[in-house]
């Protein structure tokens, strides 16, 4: 999300599940997906058996792994180095696809003269607050604000020009000193991986959780925008996001710094709409004024701003992420915790934080179907319950399949599903649960006039006595607030005029428009691509493929004749195709400006190999009324630079090999309030790394599987994967206990010694990697320790992601 | 019912182990309590109320890893060795090829268990029954794929005709050799020709399967030799003593005891 937006425009998977059939080589670095997406597999296998490649690059020989043509074990935490040395060969050896570099991404664009990258810094770092200033990161422009653009690549400020320079200090021998992949490996990675086309990049979690998560997942970006695979069937990075409903939810804003459908927080200088449009753009006017009409209905005027005063304001300084919250949960911020659908106990890195701070709450409200281990913190063996002030209320949840409602797929799939099973006992519902409290609460601030009680005496909500599901999605799909009728389609809401319409996510407008879209089930598939078009509904628009303008020549028609997404008709005068058009107007020829842009959600057009700082339909003159300028889109940018760079993980075994002054991203967040809780190792004392991941038997943090027999018997305990020179070092066989300690704390559970974690160097030194499952914790049928006991809470800057991938450790017989 | 096939293709198992809760589930079989055994296997052997099970077996040469994953379940032999040794006319053999043991006529003797090459029937302690996999044969008979086949996402198991899928086990051996020299399809002939069959991607001893099963000697001696002439002219009795004998001399093959007996 945070690296997909700031590269293409929108943060989401760019292709789908189906569309993976239609690859010819896969990089799968940073995704179990075997293990933790099986479904993946059955897609991949079909394209495997029309001669598709897989690469897997993983920290362990996986399940994934072992569907592999070719397979590399990297050190944790180093992906930016070997990504870096594949840059710099598809420069080197220009394997790029010119023309559509040319084309679709600003590559010819020139970049402001101030900006610079020295010595493990780009220009504009203030070390007083460890942040960068991001002036210097701009285009240079011409006198309609437009950027100044190149006729060749070797003019020394374009982007390209920056790209080779930057990248030229990363050869696979670099990177072979780095990440403890062999050189030759790395260029077989790079040449299998360019020696195709379309290739599909596939990450999940084994990739963001790193201080440099974004940047990583911005080099796949910066890949595969140079091999042209970005808008093509086949193509593509597919964010393979969790079965919990991760995409329906991020769209929800579980992001601490959304609103729904990907709308800016708005943050506590903005006063006003005006002040929010400024820093925001134009463009986040309607679908802004959309939300608050949603959500506050005929309360929201254009007299009154549209009561865009009643949504409480962040200060971005804080930046509460989930760590943070639990920070601040510590220092005595909140009186009450409400925790629904998570296990924060067992899944937060460094869970000592979190057992520490939910004694600082004076009430815990968990909903789940068992009680999860956050709900029995209090009991937590070494606890006692006497010291523990905190009261706890348990809200039994219904499962999945006893409720209506949709989820949305990683392949932004709204999928529509009925209930299946009433639920067991008193459990109700999510919606059920929060509409009861709701409207509880509403009754008991019935005649206050204080302001910060508005929001909730002025709100709106309608979704019936017993509250139904689909009325939810229909305020999401949006309605015409002048007739009160839902949106017909996603067109409906473009063309209608600001505040006449609601939309609860913008990006889901029209889904319940002609009938509920997200419940259709039509199962073919005409163009042999995979698209069911007329399965659900995919936003935006029931797009399949984001950007399939890419897959287009200057004529609009296919470059692929064997994946036709879409295409322009010059007869009708229109863009169809197999697929929905990701055009801004289908009206708009291959030839015109509009009917050129691949990427229109990024103010240049273009896809950006350089993150740069930019916002589109900035006025020439400044205002005659004196007040700021309002741009029409901001460009999304990556809060620790412009392209990526490699930076060690905040605990290595080693120092920065290209930049040893600037080891760790400078920009990183290394949490250190409570010093006693949050620990820093050094690699004398925790010479081993650590990485931690799911197995597929269990689910995240296991508080439904955990309580299932038949998964419990599938995989009963956690473990530690080690290496064999390492069960040797400590003298230790199979099934052996070990204990793992970190500075934070240790646990002992079973070793596994095996052939899949291989003695690796790292700059001329053996180097150990040691991997641990994290899905348990101390209640369920199945207990076992939690290896979030282990790992450290230091947080990318940009998504406030913890480094769950890679810690230091210790490991000894038990 | 003509003769059916499951293939178990393993260059494509990612060995999730949905097979193993799928058979669980339909037919109401009890979760066991287990432990890490090797690599990520957690059930070491069937049990009457384990089915089918996965096994993990790595092997690393040539700086190459190779982690060769199999679900194990009851081959439903051609020529069933249990079969052959039911003393109650328990176990049948149906036109699908499909073997099953008919437990209102078992009497728990154990014969079945004793003999079947691969060690797959196991006898309920307490209900003195015999187990194993049924094939999903309630399902099949009512126009449903096994259970375990319906809920295989990466493609590794595929329920049809036999002669298809051997043929389509033939095509995929011929492109999994490329990269695994050593695949071959294993079931074709073992036991006559077994109904569900493997392409595995070494020797079937890396699997822990025997290279040439067969039925043991004894139970032929018995059953084809001895047992008729011994109708005639011996008493069955002695004739069974002389066969144990023998049989315990000649038995070997690949089980080994069981550690935990």
């Amino acid at each position: 999300m945070s690296s997909l937006t700031p590269s293409f425009g929108r943060g989401a998977m760019t292709n789908s599940w189906s569309d993976l059939q239609n690859s010819q080589v896969f990089l799968i670095a940073g995704s179990n997906c075997a293990e933790n997406h099986p479904i993946a597999m059955r897609w991949i296998n079909r394209a495997k058996a029309k001669g598709a490649k897989v690469i897997v690059v993983d920290p362990r020989f996986t399940r994934t792994a072992s569907q592999a043509d070719v397979f590399a074990q990297i050190r944790p935490g180093t992906d930016i180095a070997y990504l870096g040395a594949i840059i710099n060969y598809i420069i080197e050896n220009k394997v790029y696809d010119e023309d559509y570099l040319r084309k679709h991404t600003n590559a010819l664009l020139k970049i402001n003269k101030d900006y610079k990258f020295e010595e493990g810094l780009f220009s504009g770092f203030d070390s007083k607050t460890n942040k960068y200033g991001t002036a210097s990161w701009s285009y240079q422009l011409d006198a309609d604000k437009k950027p100044l653009q190149a006729t060749s690549f070797e003019d020394s400020d374009c982007v390209m020009s920056k790209l080779k320079e930057h990248y030229a200090r990363y050869t696979f021998d670099t990177a072979e000193k780095i990440t403890g992949i062999p050189a030759a490996k790395i260029k077989e990675i790079a040449e299998t991986f360019c020696g195709a086309r379309p290739g599909s990049i596939l990450y999940a979690l084994g990739m963001t959780q790193h201080t440099t998560g974004v940047q990583g997942i911005r080099a796949y970006a910066v890949i595969q925008l140079l091999l042209g695979n970005v808008g093509k069937a086949g193509g593509g990075i597919n964010a393979l996001r969790g079965e919990p409903n991760v995409q329906g939810s991020t769209d929800m804003a579980n992001l601490v710094n959304n609103l729904p459908g990907y709308l800016p927080y708005p943050i506590n200088t903005d006063q006003t709409l005006q002040d929010y449009l400024v820093r925001n753009g134009s463009v986040q006017e309607k679908p802004i004024v959309a939300l608050l009409k949603a959500w506050f209905g005929e309360n929201a005027t254009k007299e009154n701003d549209y009561g865009f005063g009643y949504i409480p304001k962040t200060n971005p300084a804080v930046n509460a992420t989930m760590v943070k919250v639990f920070e601040l949960m510590e220092k005595g911020q909140f009186k009450l915790l409400f925790n629904f659908g998570s296990n924060s106990l067992v899944s937060i890195a460094n869970r000592q934080l979190v057992r520490s701070a939910l004694r600082k709450v004076d009430m815990l409200v968990v909903s789940d179907l068992y009680e999860i281990e956050t709900a029995q913190f209090w009991r937590e063996p070494g606890v006692n319950p006497a010291e523990i002030q905190t009261e706890v209320i348990m809200f039994p949840a219904a499962f999945v399949y006893e409720k209506d409602g949709s989820l949305t797929n990683s392949s932004r799939w709204i999928q529509w599903k009925d209930a299946a099973l009433k639920p067991l006992g008193e459990a109700k519902p999510d919606l059920d649960i929060i509409d009861s409290l709701f409207k509880k609460l509403r009754h008991l601030y019935v005649g206050s006039t204080e302001a910060k009680d508005a929001p909730i005496l002025k709100a709106r909500w309608d979704y019936g006595e017993e509250p139904s599901a689909l009325k939810v999605l229909q305020e999401l799909g949006g309605y015409d607030e002048t007739t009160g009728q839902v949106l017909p389609t996603l067109a409906s809401y473009l063309n209608a005029p600001v505040g006449t319409v609601s939309t609860g996510c913008w990006v889901y407008a029209g889904v319940t428009g002609n009938g509920n879209l997200a419940a259709r089930r039509k199962n073919d598939d005409p163009s042999g691509l995979g698209l069911y078009t007329g399965w659900s509904y995919a936003w935006p628009g029931n797009i399949r493929i984001l950007y399939n303008r890419a897959s287009c020549d200057d004529q609009g028609q296919p470059l692929d004749a064997k994946r036709k997404l879409v295409w322009w008709d010059d007869e009708k005068k229109l863009w169809t195709g197999n697929d929905g058009p990701d055009v801004a107007d289908k009206t708009k020829g291959p030839d015109t400006p509009q009917g050129m842009q691949s990427f229109r959600m990024n103010p240049e057009g273009v896809g950006r190999l350089f993150a740069a700082t930019y916002t589109s339909g900035m006025p020439t003159t400044p205002p005659a009324d004196g007040k700021p300028v309002i741009g029409v889109r901001p460009a999304a940018l990556c809060v620790d630079g412009p392209f990526p760079e490699f930076y060690e993980p905040t605990e290595s075994p080693t120092t920065n090999l290209l930049h040893p002054a600037v080891s760790e991203s400078p920009t990183a967040i290394v949490p250190s309030a409570f010093p006693e809780i949050q620990k820093r190792g050094k690699p004398e004392d925790y010479p081993y790394v650590l990485t931690t991941y799911g197995v597929v038997e269990h689910f995240c943090a296991g508080g439904i599987t955990r309580n299932i027999p038949w998964l419990n018997e599938l995989m009963p305990e956690p473990f530690a994967e080690i290496s064999k020179n390492l069960a040797q070092k400590i003298g230790v066989k199979e099934g052996d206990k070990v204990e793992v300690s970190s500075a934070r704390g240790k646990v002992e559970v079973r070793c596994l010694v095996t052939d899949r974690l291989q003695t690796y160097k790292i700059n001329g030194k053996d180097t150990e990697t040691i991997g641990m499952p994290w899905s348990w914790g101390f209640a369920s049928l199945s207990p076992g320790p939690s290896t979030n006991e282990l790992t450290i809470a230091s947080i990318d800057p940009g998504a406030g992601t913890p480094e769950t991938k890679v810690c230091l450790v210790n490991l000894r017989r038990a | 019912m003509s003769r059916k096939m499951v293939l178990v293709d393993t260059s494509k198992c990612t060995g999730c182990k949905a097979c193993t809760v799928a058979c669980k589930e339909w037919n109401e079989l009890p979760a066991e309590k287990t432990k890490l055994v090797t690599s990520y296997q957690t059930m070491k052997d069937f049990t009457p109320n384990t089915w089918t099970y996965m096994t993990f077996t790595e092997k690393y040469e040539k700086q190459k890893m190779n982690w060769y994953i199999r679900k194990a379940q009851c081959f439903h032999c051609e020529e069933p060795a249990c079969l052959k040794s039911c003393s109650s006319n328990a176990i049948s053999k149906k036109d699908s090829g499909y073997v099953v043991i008919d437990q209102e006529l078992c009497i728990g003797c154990g014969f079945c268990v004793e003999n079947c090459p691969f060690g797959v029937p196991k006898l309920d302690k307490t209900t003195k029954k015999a187990y194993k996999c049924t094939g999903c044969i309630d399902r099949v008979e009512n126009g449903l794929i096994p259970s375990c086949v319906a809920t295989c996402q990466p493609g590794t198991l595929q329920f049809g005709e036999r002669e298809t899928l051997m043929a389509e086990a033939k095509k995929r051996l011929a492109e999994v050799q490329k990269t695994h020299p050593k695949a071959r399809i294993y079931g074709e002939t073992e036991m006559g020709g077994t109904t569900f069959v493997y392409l595995l991607l070494d020797d079937p001893e890396v699997y822990g399967l025997p290279v040439n099963p067969q039925t043991p000697l004894s139970l032929t001696l018995w059953k084809d030799v001895v047992r008729p002439v011994g109708k005639i002219a011996v008493g069955g009795a002695a004739a069974a003593v002389v066969v144990g004998v023998m049989g315990n001399l000649l038995r070997g093959g690949y089980r080994g005891k069981d550690s935990d007996e």
